[in-house]
């Protein structure tokens, strides 16, 4: 089935051009693209079956300055999941809605809009709905260090039991720097 | 500071620093109507059927028929002015909290409420998250927190037992803390949500009826809220839109 | 007609308000009681329906819609408090012989007035519903409710509930006489009590306990205190009806409570019926019986 999937969808992308396309697992299949063809690969391939949109995730790429943006789209005849990528610049930090297309991209969209800052150009409603009472800058930034924002914000019980220091004093306690788990910078 | 000294209408005997009134001072008549009410109301808690965050899922077992918590005399009620009793079952995202402020202040005191897990002493799991609060106290006064993430229905209801233990003994008076300090209260809320934040509620005043009022009461934060009282001035009751509180003794 | 006694009449409008609080705040205890005990739980303990009400009279705070939401609830109470009056009990027949059965329909349905009109000053919208669900449902049992009575009263000859017991103490039981109209009128009692399936003007979950919204200490605790009289008077009402009333207490009370305990025990096994369910219901089954037994009765 997997070859059948992508003999029809390389039919697809041969229509579209700069368009990467690899099956990665049974039923995944990873599609790179250019940033101004997706909302095109995407009304073709609503025409092609796949006509519900799982998610549209965001990934903050600051070494290079930009967002990824992956849509994922599932469809029920093939059972397969096409995620697109696309790469949009920070600067701008601007795309166009797929609502037009995929009716519940809007709430992605808002969401996106909400924790990363993307703007979506025609997307009918951009109100932050999780964070309503939010006045600083997009929280899922990696520029964003929540640790630090939580230390000014809010301030914290003072709770210094014994047993803690009894644990302390026989050479227990919080575990040195080099071994605790580092978080993937990438 | 203040600049207008406000009359203290509180009894001669009340310490401010202290939660508790020195009790040898009431009459024998007042004394033994308090002991009376505090015993009914210990045994009459009426809970509010809503939980925040994780530990909502604790509450429906506590109270159906495995531990069953209407033996303890506390029935789930649906509607803040209908409960006495406040469960914080886990974290409170800042927009949760307003929620929760807005629904502790409608409720009628005498009021308790209780906090579960490690969340909502020092933060638990989600310490440094941007979204939760870290301590429930200095949005709320909290009479009780059980340890646990999320403790079982055996620990919650032994917290309800202690609850009641502390009703019967008359120690149970964190809601008269909130009147006495509401400014620092206000200070706090207010650094979350912006200096325009309010509730309907009128705290100043329930707590000059309640003879709470102390100098911690009014502050720079409650200063802030006179520019709103006209909006909530006294209408007729027939175009009333908002309930408006008024105190029948 | 017995001869009226001013200070008799005065005992008894204070003793026999009283007798049916104490036997009301058995009947809820009982309530309680079955439903845990159907739920396979131990319910509450003996003193809780006087604990709750002893409770919400003790809140510090008071919350007031208005004055007509202040006198609603008296009139809530008072309904139920005046139509005691005229209930006949063991050894107190109060203004039973001068008022009759009548009266006391009439005065049942104050009580439900005064919470429309209580709760129609509650700003919220809630209560609303649940008020005009709460007036739907009456207008549904109150039809086979005056059947069952009109029916009863031809029967029996005459409308003084006094004699009514008489005569059933003499001859057989409204029960036997009247099978049919007695179990419609077990039917629409069920209806006005309010229970299952019949609960949708309080609906907990739905509309936030309806008309009980906005109401707390004074207020819920006088609703609490409405609850032991409604089951009281209720049950009181059909025993005297169909049950023989009693001569004595000790004959009185368990047939008060086994009438009671049948909706009890019936309302914990079913969902609820929405409104225009309920009304359909209640204009076809217990009216339809009622008009059957109705008609027995009159060709008999």
């Amino acid at each position: 089935m997997s070859e059948q999937a992508i003999d029809k969808l390389s039919s697809v992308f041969r229509e579209v051009p700069n368009v990467q396309f690899k099956q990665t697992h049974a039923r995944r299949t990873e599609v790179k693209l250019r940033a101004d063809t997706l909302p095109a690969i995407l009304a073709l391939l609503k025409g092609r079956s796949y006509i519900h949109l799982s998610a549209i995730s965001c990934i903050d790429r600051p070494e290079f300055d930009e967002f990824e943006l992956v849509y994922h789209i599932w469809s029920h005849e093939e059972k397969n999941l096409i995620s697109a990528h696309i790469k949009i610049p920070k600067k701008p930090g601007e795309f166009v809605s797929v609502h037009d297309i995929y009716t519940p991209a809007a709430y992605f969209e808002r969401d996106i809009h909400e924790m990363f800052g993307v703007k979506f150009e025609g997307a009918p409603n951009l109100k932050p709905f999780v964070l309503t009472e939010w006045q600083g800058p997009p929280p899922m930034l990696k520029s964003f260090d929540t640790e630090k924002y939580v230390q000014d914000t809010y301030d914290w019980l003072d709770y210094q039991p014994q047993w803690w220091k009894e644990v302390q004093e026989k050479g227990g306690g919080y575990a040195p720097e080099d071994r605790r788990a580092v978080i993937m910078e990438d | 500071m203040v600049d207008k000294t406000i009359p203290i209408h509180a009894d001669s005997n009340t310490d401010v620093t202290c939660r508790n009134i020195d009790k040898e001072e009431r009459t024998l008549w007042r004394k033994v109507i308090d002991r009376i009410a505090d015993h009914c109301r210990a045994r009459s808690l009426f809970v509010l059927h809503y939980c925040t965050g994780c530990g909502a899922i604790e509450l429906p077992p506590a109270i159906t028929s495995r531990f069953d918590s209407e033996r303890l005399g506390m029935q789930p009620m649906v509607s803040p002015r209908q409960a006495d009793l406040l469960l914080i079952t886990g974290y409170l995202s800042v927009k949760t909290l307003k929620r929760v402020i807005l629904s502790y202040e409608q409720m009628q005191s005498p009021k308790y409420v209780i906090g579960f897990g490690s969340c909502t002493i020092n933060g638990g799991m989600y310490w440094n998250s941007y979204a939760t609060i870290k301590r429930l106290e200095a949005y709320i006064p909290v009479d009780l927190y059980i340890a646990g993430c999320m403790p079982r229905p055996e620990a919650v209801q032994q917290s309800f037992i202690k609850l009641m233990e502390q009703i019967d003994n008359g120690e149970a008076n964190a809601w008269k803390d909130y009147y006495r300090n509401y400014d620092r209260y206000l200070a706090k809320q207010q650094a979350l949500f912006g200096d325009e934040w309010h509730t309907h509620v009128d705290v100043v005043a329930e707590a000059e009826h309640y003879q709470l009022l102390t100098e911690q009461t009014t502050g720079q934060h409650t200063k802030l809220l006179e520019k709103f009282a006209n909006q909530y001035a006294m209408h007729d009751f027939s175009t009333v839109q908002i309930p408006e509180e008024e105190k029948v003794e | 007609m017995e001869e009226l006694k001013l200070s008799e009449i005065l005992l008894e409008m204070v003793a026999m308000p009283l007798v049916a609080f104490i036997v009301g705040l058995f009947l809820v205890l009982m309530m309680r009681r079955v439903k845990a005990k159907i739920e396979r739980r131990i319910g509450p303990p003996f003193f809780q329906p006087l604990y709750d009400i002893m409770k919400l009279y003790n809140k510090e705070t008071q919350v007031s819609h208005g004055y007509m939401h202040d006198v609603a609830i008296m009139l809530l109470l008072g309904g139920y408090i005046a139509s005691e009056i005229f209930l006949p009990v063991p050894h107190m027949h109060g203004l039973a012989v001068q008022g009759d059965l009548l009266t006391l329909m009439y005065l049942l349905m104050v009580p439900m007035l005064g919470m429309a009109l209580g709760v129609g000053q509650c700003a919220n919208p809630n209560a609303s519903i649940g008020i005009s669900r709460a007036l739907s449902s009456m207008l549904a049992y109150d039809i086979p409710f005056v059947i069952v009575v009109a029916g009863a009263a031809i029967m029996y000859g005459t409308t003084n509930l006094v004699e009514i017991v008489e005569i059933q103490q003499t001859t057989e039981w409204g029960l036997f006489s009247m099978p049919i109209l007695a179990l419609a009128g077990l039917m629409s009692m069920h209806a006005m009590l309010g229970k299952e399936p019949f609960e949708i003007y309080v609906a907990p979950s739905e509309i936030a306990t309806g008309p009980m919204v906005e109401m707390n200490g004074k207020y819920m605790g006088a609703l609490f205190v409405m609850q032991c009289f409604q089951l009281y008077t209720i049950g009181a009402l059909y025993t005297v009806l169909f049950l023989g009333g009693g001569v004595a207490w000790l004959t009185f009370l368990p047939k008060i409570f086994l009438v009671i305990f049948i909706p009890v025990a019936i309302t914990n096994l079913y969902g609820r019926y929405r409104t225009d369910d309920a009304i359909r219901w209640l204009w076809k089954y217990p009216t339809g019986i009622a008009l059957i037994g109705l008609a027995v009765v009159m060709f008999k």
